[in-house]
């Protein structure tokens, strides 16, 4: 029996690292538990963007993020970009390094989305020999997180929660429970979020990630650009009362306010770590029910960083 | 969820959801499409084959999300890399061209970092022919564009690219100190984050207008002109710098290493000036360089 969080620590609440926040984190030094970083942003960066993740990784824990990974696509691993993210890994001591159950392209393209698999006994055995191989490269804790996602594969032979159950135990590696990411799917797919999160492996959960979305009342996109709503700090209660407690991490990628009201939003989930939770201490967000195309952001799994030009 | 799977490998799966997703007339005419056709036939009411449908939207309508995604996403990263062309163009010119760049340069990278750097070589190719009446190679509207997309992608490499912050440069008391009588075969060594550019039209003064024009506002289209610009980065930030050409066929010849001489050598034969005027000159672009941190060392 793995110990909790496979025995990585447990490093409190923290934000992704976005560009527009590097100032106000260079000048005020926040007292945040740890960063996120996404790590398609610094590896080849030799400017501006590198030189502030240094910065940052000498005074706080920093974990990498990634989403060009494409673990569950049938071209070759990419040793190249693996390679970089080593390198990055070891500059910036990460404690781990994480990325999507997905696929991000094939035929050398990327969409640069995470597009979903089928869950068969053929993609979780491909899926596994990859995990594999790169955590043998990487020398390096590697997570894996649920993406949200939009369509259901008829091929399909089992349930997302135990593709990602079995995967976690046969290739020995971590999680990164998306708690939004099961919120979204689940009603997507009309599933259940509760059922979800009670069949994962809780001990192999290292991270979780929390996140706002838009709903379009027929179904719900993992836009980033929002607070969390009720029922995912729910889910959150209950993963975290499953797991014990992990690494908690908020992102916000499009609309994204100033940074201490994205911290102040990570640090509501102390409200629900507690065994008997007042409702009436629960965040006051409810669903912001929208109509399809109102106020559409485009998600984008890799933030970009815009050039500062005199 | 199928009790048994199907016979349909991960591979051709995979193929064929790209294919549809990433296909310019949408889901429809994606599962239509040939190749798509190829790696599984079925018609388009025949979707559900494939994918499932949810209680709210039919499976056409949920793949359509990944391919809206798909186009949306990618047209405003090169947006957010040639805001200026954009601007310039229009909104929706720009999305036209965009569209079509997207589809003889899909991403190939896992970066988007990279995701223009073929769009000025796409709009040099697809350039119009000269309009009747206009001389072959004539210099016009479409060649403002690939010059403002030139300059627009060189900024963005300057950025992120290999500079020299922290790192020790060519001083001026350096300079002064070097002995006359080897200046001519010594040689400058640039900083990496130096670029030199040459246009036909003066994008670099159109590229300040527009930014000072204002939400909602045009900077009037320039006439054709060459214009010449040194980019380089100080402190993170990218900096430009105008360019006379005489200036710029010095700084060319520096960049390719060749020695102080024959650089100046260069720059006189277009200059003009009698030796003594352009003494004076290179003294002091010399001068502004130094300071503008151009060179790292002399050798």
């Amino acid at each position: 029996m793995p110990l909790p969080r496979l025995g990585y620590d447990n490093l409190g609440l923290g934000v992704g690292l976005r560009s527009t926040h590097f100032d106000y984190i260079l000048k005020n030094q926040p007292e945040v538990d740890w960063f996120e970083v996404i790590s398609e942003n610094f590896i080849d960066s030799q400017g501006r963007p590198r030189y502030v993740l240094q910065q940052i990784a000498e005074r706080y824990p920093v974990v990498m993020h990634g989403v060009s990974l494409s673990i569950g696509s049938t071209d070759p691993l990419d040793f190249e970009y693996l390679g970089k993210l080593k390198r990055l890994a070891r500059e910036t001591n990460a404690q781990w390094i994480s990325d999507h159950l997905c696929w991000t392209g094939i035929l050398g393209r990327n969409t640069h989305d995470l597009l979903p698999v089928p869950f068969t006994e053929a993609t979780l055995r491909h899926v596994v020999e990859r995990v594999r191989t790169l955590q043998d490269f990487l020398e390096r804790p590697f997570v894996l997180e649920n993406p949200s996602s939009y369509i259901t594969f008829q091929d399909s032979t089992m349930d997302e929660w135990e593709f990602i159950s079995r995967m976690a135990e046969e290739a020995d590696c971590g999680l990164l429970l998306d708690v939004n990411n099961v919120y979204v799917s689940s009603f997507n797919h009309d599933m259940d979020p509760d059922q979800f999160i009670r069949s994962l492996p809780h001990e192999r959960i290292v991270q979780f990630h929390l996140a706002g979305h838009a709903n379009y009342t027929k179904y719900i996109i993992d836009t980033h650009d929002n607070h969390v709503v009720d029922p995912v700090w729910d889910l959150y209660r209950t993963a975290h009362q499953l797991t014990g407690g992990v690494s908690t991490l908020l992102e916000w990628d499009a609309n994204i306010p100033p940074f201490p009201v994205v911290h102040a939003e990570v640090l509501k989930a102390k409200r629900f770590m507690g065994e008997h939770l007042e409702p009436a201490a629960a965040a006051p967000e409810t669903e912001p029910a929208m109509a399809p195309g109102e106020g559409e952001t485009v998600f984008h799994p890799l933030h970009q960083i815009l050039a500062e030009v005199e | 969820m199928s009790e048994r799977g199907s016979s349909r490998s991960l591979d051709v799966v995979q193929r064929w959801f790209q294919a549809v997703v990433t296909h310019p007339d949408g889901v429809e005419g994606g599962v239509e499409s040939e190749e798509a056709q190829r790696l599984i036939r079925l018609n388009r009411s025949e979707l559900e084959a494939v994918i499932g449908r949810s209680r709210n939207l039919t499976a056409a309508e949920r793949m359509g999300i990944y391919a809206n995604a798909y186009y949306a996403r990618l047209l405003e990263c090169l947006a957010s890399f040639f805001p200026v062309l954009q601007k310039a163009l229009g909104e929706e010119v720009f999305e036209g061209f965009a569209f079509e760049y997207l589809q003889h340069y899909p991403s190939k990278s896992y970066t988007l970092d990279r995701l223009g750097e073929s769009f000025a070589r796409f709009l040099a190719e697809t350039r119009p022919e000269p309009e009747e009446g206009e001389e072959p190679g004539a210099v016009g509207w479409p060649d403002f564009l690939i010059d403002l997309t030139v300059f627009e992608w060189n900024l963005n490499q300057v950025f992120d690219g290999p500079g020299v912050e922290g790192k020790p440069l060519l001083t001026a008391e350096r300079l002064q100190s070097f002995p006359a009588e080897r200046f001519a075969e010594a040689r400058l060594v640039p900083v990496p984050c130096l670029r030199l550019l040459a246009f036909r039209f003066p994008v670099n003064a159109y590229y300040t207008a527009a930014r000072h024009a204002g939400e909602g506002k045009e900077a009037p289209i320039p006439d054709p002109a060459p214009e010449y610009v040194a980019l380089t980065r100080r402190d993170f930030v990218v900096r430009r710098f105008p360019l006379n050409a005489a200036q710029h066929a010095l700084l060319e010849k520096i960049l390719v290493g060749a020695p102080v001489g024959e650089a100046i050598a260069a720059a006189a034969e277009i200059s003009g000036l009698d030796d003594e005027a352009l003494g004076a000159e290179l003294q002091a672009w010399f001068r502004l360089w130094v300071a503008e941190g151009f060179f790292q060392s002399i050798d």
